[in-house]
């Protein structure tokens, strides 16, 4: 999923400073998951953002709504009937949904109250971790499911480096070494062989060379 | 201007806690009438950041939670993690410029337990020193004050 964090209060109220009628946007997807943009943390952000009006004697109207994803327009549709009424979005959603929505509505400002993070597990209660690049060229079977890229902090493909120790990054002692967990598991697998292949340089033009990316898939078209 | 107005203390409660049934609840509005709000959960751990919000933006002065000792939770950890959502929600406060201490947690004592109404009564007496909340303060000019909500708000 996508994770995703609430910016300072002070950057949002200084990015809506123009507006008298914001509808702050949630979506129940992603960034509900990660406990930055859902339902509760679209009231709670709505509701911070009156005390805030009133302790500064602003007269301003913060109504809240969550769409179940900001990123899919048959969601957005629904909106249709009330934006006009705004002079603002102030979304909770992803950068993809913050763009999405800015595209249906062309006339109206749509302000990001999150900072985008990575591409994340929930690996437990409140503690997200990144482990994909989305590099558009999955190489996760020659490396035991642990993608080195973003899990090495060196993001070597023919590792280890050598430094780690106890299992542990040198870089980043905080995080086990991708290596020695690729290795671990190859070996459980009886599949270390994989690894005496010199793997080239990544191709990042899967990921970023051309511009931003599309899938199309014809046969999910209309 | 001084604003003579009593404060008003939303009291959300654990319903394990000492003396906490509903008549005790009942007794405690009759004895604090408007100068009171009491929810009661059925363990702190419901309790979210949203609650305490939504109180301090709605009715009250002051917000606070009152749990089981810690460690004697029912369910474990529920007032542990009512621990956490009280400290969001005073960063919360801090960050829109609305004193943290208007948002409280009290956590029972195992060795002296305290009924609901002593609780209610302590904590009173400490945001009665607080001035009122500038956050419940609704400008004369404040148009949308009253502008009622759509039924999908």
């Amino acid at each position: 999923m996508i994770t995703a964090e609430q910016k300072p209060m002070d950057e949002i109220r200084g990015m809506l400073a123009p507006y008298k009628r914001i509808l702050a946007l949630g979506c129940g997807s992603c960034v509900a998951e990660c406990a930055a943009g859902g339902e509760k943390e679209t009231a709670m952000l709505a509701s911070a953002l009156r005390m805030a009006a009133r302790i500064n004697e602003e007269d301003i109207l913060i109504q809240e709504k969550t769409v179940d994803r900001q990123c899919v327009k048959e969601f957005i549709i629904p909106l249709d009937d009330i934006v006009e009424e705004y002079d603002a979005i102030l979304s909770l959603g992803c950068g993809a949904g913050v763009q999405a929505v800015s595209e249906m509505y062309q006339e109206i400002p749509v302000i990001p109250a999150l900072n985008t993070e990575f591409l994340g597990e929930t690996r437990d209660q409140g503690y997200w971790v990144e482990n994909c690049l989305g590099c558009g060229d999955c190489m996760l079977y020659y490396f035991g499911g642990i993608c080195p890229l973003a899990r090495c902090s060196k993001q070597i493909l023919n590792g280890p480096c050598g430094g780690s120790v106890d299992g542990r990054c040198e870089v980043n002692p905080d995080i086990p070494c991708a290596w020695q967990m690729i290795i671990d598991r190859l070996t459980r697998f009886g599949a270390l062989h994989r690894l005496e292949e010199i793997y080239p340089p990544k191709d990042w033009a899967r990921k970023q060379g051309s511009g931003p990316r599309k899938i199309i898939r014809e046969d999910q078209q209309r | 201007m001084t604003d003579s107005r009593k404060r008003i203390l939303a009291l959300f409660y654990c319903r394990n806690i000492p003396e906490s049934s509903e008549t005790d609840r009942q007794a405690i509005e009759t004895a604090h009438g408007e100068q009171i709000r009491l929810f009661p959960l059925p363990c702190s751990g419901r309790l979210e950041p949203m609650h305490l919000l939504r109180a301090l933006e709605e009715v009250a002065d002051a917000a606070y939670l009152i749990t089981c000792p810690e460690g004697a939770c029912r369910y474990f950890e529920g007032n542990r993690r009512a621990k956490m959502r009280v400290e969001r929600t005073r960063e919360i406060l801090a960050a829109i410029g609305l004193e943290p201490e208007r948002a409280g947690i009290v956590m029972g004592s195992k060795e002296a337990p305290r009924t609901l109404a002593q609780h209610a009564a302590e904590i009173l007496d400490k945001i009665s020193q607080m001035g009122p909340s500038p956050a419940l303060k609704r400008p004369a000019n404040e148009t949308f004050a009253c502008e009622k909500r759509r039924e999908w708000l």
